[in-house]
């Protein structure tokens, strides 16, 4: 992969520890700081050998003394090095600092993501995203998590942020799916998963999970692609709960409150295994006393109940998971038949004349050096004593046999754009899957909090103003 | 640690509540779907994928030392693995791991400490990608030499690096469940699996891992299981079900089929020996003189290991 120097035998013993430079570093030269979480740091950097090629550089926290390299960043590795696809994040290459034992994980640089976007259009632009743009993002999406889907990989933790989109350059306007992270990716066996281990953020997150299911199904991701396809729309977030924070996986009522204010009561009739599910049962004076009206989901979106984005969102947004549209039906949809159709170049629509908005490049940091950043961790505010590096925390791998349905194998290529070189800059997904709970986790079942929120705070103080407030990241 | 002074995988099993076999979907019964189908279709194309290239290690050019070594790694595991309660897929795949990194890298001479502290690391890493509870590095328990954590984890990142990061490699037990609703149908019973579970842990004794695929030992494991007197044209006939292998690859079957049936007569008619030399980690390794050696010279093919006398083969504890 990638230089390959980071895996070559030789490199270990050749490897100067009395320097404070690991080699490998000598490859970049490093810009500055894009992004900080408790998994760790994310820089800027350019392949010294090719200036144009920007790459991120996350570097991962140590973990703590005694346990070893974390299980987060080996899954999260071993997944990345099993995917290939032109919307989901490329891992260039794995870099070990043997003076300390850290770990750098170099990937592809993406200048946007689907947060930035839909802020810039909501506070500074104050107009809608323009119908080419929402569609091409919504079909490489769901390209992307097709792939995915396809091959036994669950997300969980969908949301804007880790919706990377390509800045200038051969791949402009490609969505790539960042932070994915950690699991196995076959063989998955039917194991519960553990009750800390509910990692989607919750404005994203499916019913099924708020009401306690165990195990995660591909119908999760799709629930949050009908959230970030809503927010595309509208350009606020679809269920803005207020998250219920302390204990472990707390019951999140507001949250549920705010899809059934939306999308109206559920039944049994509609949800023949609700049930069935923890939360449905045990909380039954919370949910099932309160009669929720009529959905009135258009209303929200501003769509007619006939306009074929409509149709494609509730389908979405179906509340049994089994019936939940897969990514590979919603490929089909007659939304993406329709002008306009989507395009490769997301940002840019194909029609001269159009107009093209100018996003904001990422802040970058320079005052912050990418070896003895060590110093700057203790003044993280959620690294607890047993946070452990590791980003991409979020994406499991799905069970194998209770999958409530089966998963398509059809491989949509339709989008690749014809001759593009394998030249895929994307980013390491600033933010996303932190894991303060770490070790014993299954299958990269971590505790997600708003890390993505917290970082950009953090940001902020890099002089970005304007946030909109943000859900404060979950302890655990 | 579970002690066994004659150690054997049904110690192993008994010693245990057979909730590892349980969980992986025994109880469920059901016949095979087309979900299941593609997935094994899959799984076997990945199998190509990933591991073809982790076959350079031929323990039949390896000193003596070295073989011995890797069973003592084997053995040190599959005990880590009881006391642990690990499933027997992370135990079969810290195995994969030493066998990758004992092809692709050296260990010069007798390092006894060298092999015990990559036995750690494999296992390890292999618990991280498998397991829902990950012990700390200091519960390992390694008789002979006190690691310390520091040096534990450089291994590993030794051990991943040599992998170059390709953890995910498909295990024999990824298969079982569909193999024996394949080839047993209603026949299947926790009995047999459990006795598939001990041929494919007898077998990664025997040969390298990547001398066979996954899922040719997976569904010879499960044949024979159920019958040791098959032939090879039964054994065609019977795994004619699964499509995806190529003819080189039938051929391997009935070789594996035959190199499981051998382990399963040597361990009967010696109840008390075994495949390994110095299996117990109590006893010095001279008197386990067996016909071991006898055991798979005559099969097939492929290259395995043979087996010296225990004493010629390990040398004593530190």
């Amino acid at each position: 992969m990638g230089d390959g120097r980071a895996n070559n035998p030789n490199s270990h013993s050749n490897n100067n520890s009395s320097s404070n430079k690991p080699e490998w570093l000598e490859e970049y030269d490093v810009i500055g700081k894009i992004g900080e979480g408790t998994y760790g740091l994310v820089f800027l950097a350019k392949v010294k050998s090719n200036r144009s090629k920007p790459i991120a550089i996350k570097k991962f926290k140590q973990s703590k003394d005694g346990d070893g390299v974390s299980p987060t960043a080996i899954r999260e590795i071993m997944l990345l090095r099993e995917i290939s696809h032109e919307n989901v994040v490329k891992l260039a290459n794995v870099h070990i600092n043997h003076a300390d034992m850290s770990l750098y994980l170099a990937f592809d640089y993406a200048e946007h993501d689907l947060y930035e976007i839909i802020r810039h259009h909501r506070d500074k632009v104050n107009q809608a995203i323009n119908p080419y743009t929402v569609k091409s993002l919504l079909w490489q999406l769901l390209n992307g998590l097709n792939y995915l889907h396809s091959n036994w990989i669950v997300h969980r933790d969908l949301k804007p942020s880790n919706i990377l989109v390509m800045g200038d350059g051969e791949e402009q306007g490609v969505v790539k799916i960042a932070d994915f992270g950690l699991a196995r990716i076959y063989q998955a066996p039917l194991k519960p998963l553990s009750e800390n281990g509910v990692v989607v953020t919750i404005w994203y997150r499916a019913p099924e999970l708020l009401l306690g299911a165990k195990h995660y199904t591909s119908a999760v991701d799709m629930w949050a692609v009908g959230c970030i396809f809503a927010e595309l729309l509208t350009l606020k977030p679809l269920f803005q709960g207020q998250e219920v924070k302390g204990t472990i996986n707390p019951f999140q009522l507001d949250q549920l409150d705010k899809i059934f204010k939306v999308l109206g009561h559920p039944t049994q009739e509609k949800w023949p295994t609700l049930v069935n599910l923890p939360h449905w049962q045990s909380d039954l004076q919370h949910i099932q006393g309160h009669k929720y009206e009529t959905a009135g989901l258009y209303n929200v979106v501003h769509l007619s109940p006939k306009n074929p984005a409509y149709d494609l969102l509730s389908k979405m947004l179906e509340y049994d998971p089994q019936k939940r549209l897969t990514a590979a039906q919603a490929l089909e949809h007659e939304y993406f038949r329709m002008e306009p159709l989507p395009g490769c170049n997301a940002l840019v629509p194909p029609q001269p004349g159009e107009k093209v908005v100018n996003y904001p490049t990422r802040p970058v940091d320079t005052s912050t050096d990418i070896v003895g950043t060590i110093s700057l961790q203790p003044s993280q505010p959620v690294s607890s004593g047993n946070s452990v590096s590791g980003a991409m925390s979020g994406s499991h791998v799905m069970q194998t046999r209770s999958m409530p349905r089966s998963m398509p194998m059809v491989g949509i290529q339709r989008m690749q754009p014809p001759g593009i070189p394998a030249y895929n800059l994307s980013q390491a997904g600033m933010g996303g899957g932190i894991n303060p709970g770490n070790i014993p986790m299954p299958r990269g079942v971590a505790p997600q909090a708003h890390q993505q929120h917290q970082m950009r705070r953090k940001e902020s103080g890099m002089g970005m103003t304007g946030y909109p407030p943000q859900p404060k990241s979950r302890r655990f | 640690m579970e002690k066994s002074h004659h150690f054997s995988l049904s110690d192993l099993l008994c010693g245990e509540d057979d909730s590892c076999l349980n969980e992986r979907g025994i109880k469920d019964l059901g016949s095979v779907s087309e979900f299941d189908d593609e997935y094994i279709k899959l799984l076997i194309q990945k199998e190509s994928i990933f591991q073809s290239d982790g076959n350079g290690f031929s323990i039949e050019s390896e000193g003596d030392w070295l073989k011995c070594a890797r069973l003592d790694a084997i053995r040190w595991i599959l005990e880590t693995r009881a006391f642990f309660g690990f499933q027997f897929d992370t135990a079969y795949l810290s195995i994969i791991y030493l066998d990758i990194f004992l092809s692709r890298r050296s260990i010069d001479d007798p390092k006894l400490w060298a092999i015990r502290l990559l036995s750690v690391a494999c296992l390890s890493v292999a618990a991280k990608m498998e397991e829902c509870i990950v012990p700390a590095l200091s519960e390992y328990h390694v008789d002979e030499f006190n690691f310390e954590r520091n040096a534990i984890k450089k291994m590993e990142l030794l051990v991943l690096s040599t992998l170059k990061w390709k953890m995910s490699l498909i295990t024999p037990f990824a298969y079982l469940d569909y193999f024996s609703a394949k080839f047993s149908g209603e026949l299947r019973c926790d009995e047999l699996l459990k006795r598939a579970v001990e041929l494919i842990i007898d077998v990664i004794k025997e040969v390298n891992v990547g001398e066979y695929r996954p899922s040719i030992i997976a569904a010879t494991a499960v044949l024979a299981s159920h019958d040791y007197a098959l032939m090879e044209k039964d054994v065609e006939i019977k795994t004619n079900v699964i499509p995806s292998w190529e003819s080189l690859e039938k051929e391997d079957l009935f070789s594996c089929y035959n190199l499981l049936r051998k382990c399963k007569f040597a361990k009967s008619n010696t109840p008390n020996s075994v495949i390994l030399p110095n299996l117990s980690s109590s006893q010095s390794s001279s008197d386990h003189a067996s016909e071991n050696s006898s055991i798979t010279s005559t099969v097939g093919v492929k290259r395995r290991l043979s087996y010296p006398d225990g004493d010629r083969c390990c040398p004593p504890r530190p």
